[in-house]
């Protein structure tokens, strides 16, 4: 690789936007001194959040936990979901409107009865998390499955091949693309419901900083919950990606 | 009780019999789609007969019943009516699927799997060890002119490239009798003229035999033992013309008077089928 073509590609990633983007905060805060109640400067949120490192750390943790079980057992329950639609006419009539009923009502209404139901424990939130994220996988794998070339399923029967045959070789892979679409709308919406889910009872969990620093008008500490949770989504987004490439590599065909 | 030959068989069956073994016989095969007043009737009363063997081809204009014709053979479409017959014996409703090796007209290639992966498709359908159905296709790469691309995947292939995966995939499915529908139809001239000469090499090798279906005469006269042309639609066998031109067959054989005068009879009945169509069309809209 040339040295100029790496300086472009430094020039052109999004780490360096980031770099970009906290710079001008910085610089902006110390040209307009606004009061820190609207814009404090990025120092300051770091600074604040040095100071409740292993606070900070331990909610981060946990709220990862959440979002990733709640996120694993949605992708799991939309998936298996997605598959029964396509291939159960009667289940996907019946089963399938239910499903969207549910969505309609806000996760927030649903709050209470989840801690009545699981406690306040962490199956809880896990449970706020996967609520939000099995509708659009099992959405995207239905429409997945069901967009599969028909000419490519008459040329898989003609070689004899049997149902499950046909959907391990040929139905799986070619919705995968649009599976990966549900998955990465999936993961944002858990880490909102972990999140929401902590509003209802909890002691750790970045949910928790936030009430308390609203609670306790603290402007600063919410920038850090603020700052933390765009880490955790940045984290969470960018190793879907990686498992994205590492499966869905090929270019899609019309 | 023992009888000679001479008593169980009459006396003409005795003489040996030329005329090879049949591999595919259609018997007053009818094809409808859609409910009585808005029904139309893609394909009517064919009857054909393919020896073991040979190379037919098959023209006829666009949407006359060709590729319905295809799907029957492979098993993908139920006929209304009539009988399908492989080696002599008839064939109920989707007792073909898998019997014939079948290519349609895109190259349907899986973007996910490589050369020799989209070869072994039909193999690995069958059960056949992935190792093993590796090693049988890799032999067959240099073959298909696809020497050193057994790792590339479709996207960087070339359309006349993709065209012998496919049709590798196809001969690997090692099925008597082969249905290619349409397989050159997308490529430029030089290529597909270049394709038909290298198929001819194949079939000679691997003694298949194969139904071809295209739109281009020169295609059909080039590879066929025989051409059948179908009618407008409802489509039907209209003429069975016999090819005999010698083989091998070179690529300058078109110029040749034999397949000059072949191709003028064999234009003019297309033309008038062509016409048709063209009327229907119109009467339709």
């Amino acid at each position: 690789m040339s040295k100029a073509s790496l300086t472009t590609r430094v020039l052109r990633s999004s780490a360096f936007a980031l770099l970009l983007v906290a710079l001008a905060w910085e610089l902006a805060v110390i040209a307009f001194a606004p009061s820190p109640r609207y814009l404090p400067a990025l120092s300051a949120i770091g600074r604040d959040a040095w100071s409740v490192w292993p606070q900070l750390l331990a909610c981060f943790n946990r709220t990862l936990l959440e979002t990733v079980l709640g996120f694993a057992l949605g992708a799991a329950f939309g998936c298996a979901c997605g598959t029964v639609f396509t291939y159960s006419r009667w289940m996907e009539r019946s089963v399938f409107p239910l499903f969207v009923v549910s969505q309609t009502v806000p996760i927030v209404a649903f709050g209470a009865l989840i801690v009545i139901w699981f406690g306040n424990s962490l199956l809880a939130k896990v449970m706020t998390a996967f609520f939000l994220t099995f509708f659009p996988v099992t959405v995207n794998t239905l429409r997945g499955l069901k967009s599969c070339d028909p000419q490519r399923i008459a040329l898989m029967r003609s070689f004899g091949a049997s149902g499950l045959v046909m959907f391990v070789k040929l139905a799986v892979p070619s919705a995968l693309p649009q599976i990966m679409v549900g998955l990465r709308l999936g993961i944002g919406l858990s880490l909102i419901g972990s999140i929401v889910g902590e509003w209802f009872g909890e002691t750790v969990g970045l949910g928790v900083m936030l009430m308390e620093a609203m609670n306790g008008d603290l402007v600063v500490r919410l920038w850090v919950v603020m700052v933390a949770c765009g880490v955790m989504g940045m984290l969470l987004y960018g190793g879907l990606s990686l498992i994205e490439r590492r499966l869905v590599w090929w270019r899609s065909e019309a | 009780m023992k009888l000679s030959p001479l008593e169980v068989m009459p006396a003409a069956a005795v003489a040996p019999v030329e005329a090879p073994a049949t591999m595919l016989e259609l018997v007053n095969v009818w094809k409808r789609f859609g409910e009585a007043p808005a029904q139309t009737v893609a394909v009517s009363n064919v009857n054909l007969r393919i020896a073991k063997g040979e190379f037919v081809t098959l023209v006829g204009p666009s949407g006359c019943g060709k590729s319905t014709l295809f799907n029957m053979i492979a098993g993908l479409l139920p006929p209304d009516d009539g009988a399908l017959l492989l080696r002599g014996t008839s064939q109920r409703d989707g007792q073909m699927l898998g019997q014939v090796s079948f290519m349609p007209q895109r190259d349907l290639l899986f973007p996910w799997r490589t050369v020799l992966d989209n070869a072994i498709l039909a193999l690995e359908v069958e059960g056949v060890p992935r190792k093993v159905a590796r090693e049988r296709a890799a032999l067959m790469l240099p073959e298909f002119g696809l020497k050193g691309f057994a790792d590339h995947y479709p996207h960087q292939l070339s359309g006349g490239m993709r065209q012998r995966v496919a049709l590798m995939r196809t001969f690997l499915f090692e099925r008597d009798l082969l249905l290619l529908d349409e397989p050159f139809g997308a490529l430029d001239a030089l290529t597909r003229t270049r394709m038909q000469h290298w198929l001819l090499d194949i079939w000679a090798r691997h003694w298949r035999t194969v139904l071809f279906i295209t739109h281009d005469i020169d295609e059909a006269i080039v590879l066929g033992d025989r051409v059948l042309v179908m009618t407008a639609r409802p489509g039907t066998i209209k003429s069975e013309t016999v090819v005999d031109l010698p083989r091998p067959r070179d690529p300058s054989i078109v110029t040749s008077p034999e397949f000059m005068s072949l191709k003028r009879r064999l234009l003019d009945e297309i033309e008038e089928e062509s016409r048709k169509t063209f009327a229907q069309e119109e009467a339709a809209s």
